[in-house]
């Protein structure tokens, strides 16, 4: 299967999974969007923004001396994004709303997160 | 000791914005570089931002770069809350950059109308823009442009120094 393939079963599948998911995004680190499901917004922009968050939330994690990063959240009074590392080369943004599921959403999260990192390398 | 001066330093990819910062910075700086995935010409390209502080007199400086790509456009406006100047560096030898540096000077001079110096890098190579050009290009006055090869240190002091004196100049005629 293509890669974009193989990421697109993984998004799909943590959308069913986790239901009241907005939106799943895989990208770059250096932000372009490889493949994504989303019930609004601009692939484009988010995919940016998510490897933005990644890369910044790295360099934090260094200075503190917290090692490789592997995750870092937003939550808004309306909505939430995380995001987590998917290996060296990719990034998966997990877009929710109010009231979600946090534990059952980082438990199939990180899940997809690992597969993304033997799928990227 | 004063309080902090901040600048922004902006421009297209590959114009010398992490190295500028490199060279300039007396403390480790934060860079927020990634592997490119796409070809522009080198390894590395900035996501997020680079930070790098020096003294000058008594003065701490802030220099803040941004990504480069049009894709991170939304931390330049981030990046130029509480600026005092921007430089923008241009690589002198890509012409099919100017309308994006072009772009970038725009959108941010029109969010946050600060002074502003046109530095154009790679004057080392043959084919290469002078400061002069590009000014024409940008349609400014030759004394808000300079050159300079970001990699070396003398050079880039020149160019902070010349930044300076432009916000030093637009600090007094707003006094006057
Ligand atoms: N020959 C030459 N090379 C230069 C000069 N200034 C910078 N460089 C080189 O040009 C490259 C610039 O790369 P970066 O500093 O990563 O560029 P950037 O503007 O931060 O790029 P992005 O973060 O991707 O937007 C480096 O390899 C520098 O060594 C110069 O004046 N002459
Ligand atoms: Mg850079």
């Amino acid at each position: 299967m293509a890669t974009n393939d193989q990421l697109q079963v993984i998004i799909e599948n943590l959308r069913s999974a986790v239901p009241e998911l907005r939106g799943v995004i895989v990208a770059t680190t250096d932000g372009l969007a490889i493949a994504h499901s989303l019930s609004s917004g601009d692939a484009n922009r988010i995919a940016a923004m998510v490897a933005t968050a990644l890369g910044l939330g790295k360099r934090i994690c260094d200075t503190i001396g917290g090692g490789a990063l592997s995750e870092t959240s937003f939550s808004g009074a309306t909505g939430q994004v995380y995001v987590y590392a998917g290996g060296a080369k990719g990034v998966l943004g997990v877009l929710a709303g109010p009231g979600s599921n946090v534990g059952l959403i980082h438990l199939e999260a990180r899940d997809a997160a690992g597969k993304i990192q033997q799928i990227l390398g | 000791m004063n309080s902090p001066v901040k600048l922004v330093i902006s421009g297209p990819v590959g114009a010398g914005k992490t190295t500028f910062i490199q060279t300039l910075s007396d403390s480790p700086v934060v860079s927020t570089d990634e592997e490119a995935s796409e070809d522009i010409g080198k390894a590395m390209t900035t996501v997020a931002l680079d930070f790098g502080t020096l003294n000058v007199e008594d003065y701490p400086i802030y220099l803040f770069g941004t990504p480069g790509q049009e894709r991170f456009d939304f931390m330049w406006e981030v990046l130029c809350e509480g600026a005092y100047g921007l430089i923008l560096l241009i690589a002198g030898d890509r012409p099919r950059d100017f309308p994006q540096a072009r772009r970038i000077l725009e959108f941010i001079t029109t969010q946050t109308p600060i002074p502003f110096l046109i530095a154009v890098t790679r004057q080392d190579m043959e084919q290469v823009w002078t400061p002069e050009e590009v000014s024409e290009y940008f349609g400014v006055d030759p004394s808000l442009a300079c050159g300079l090869d970001a990699r070396d240190q003398q050079s880039a002091y020149e160019t902070l120094f010349r930044m300076f004196e432009l916000i030093n100049a637009s600090a007094s005629e707003q006094v006057a």
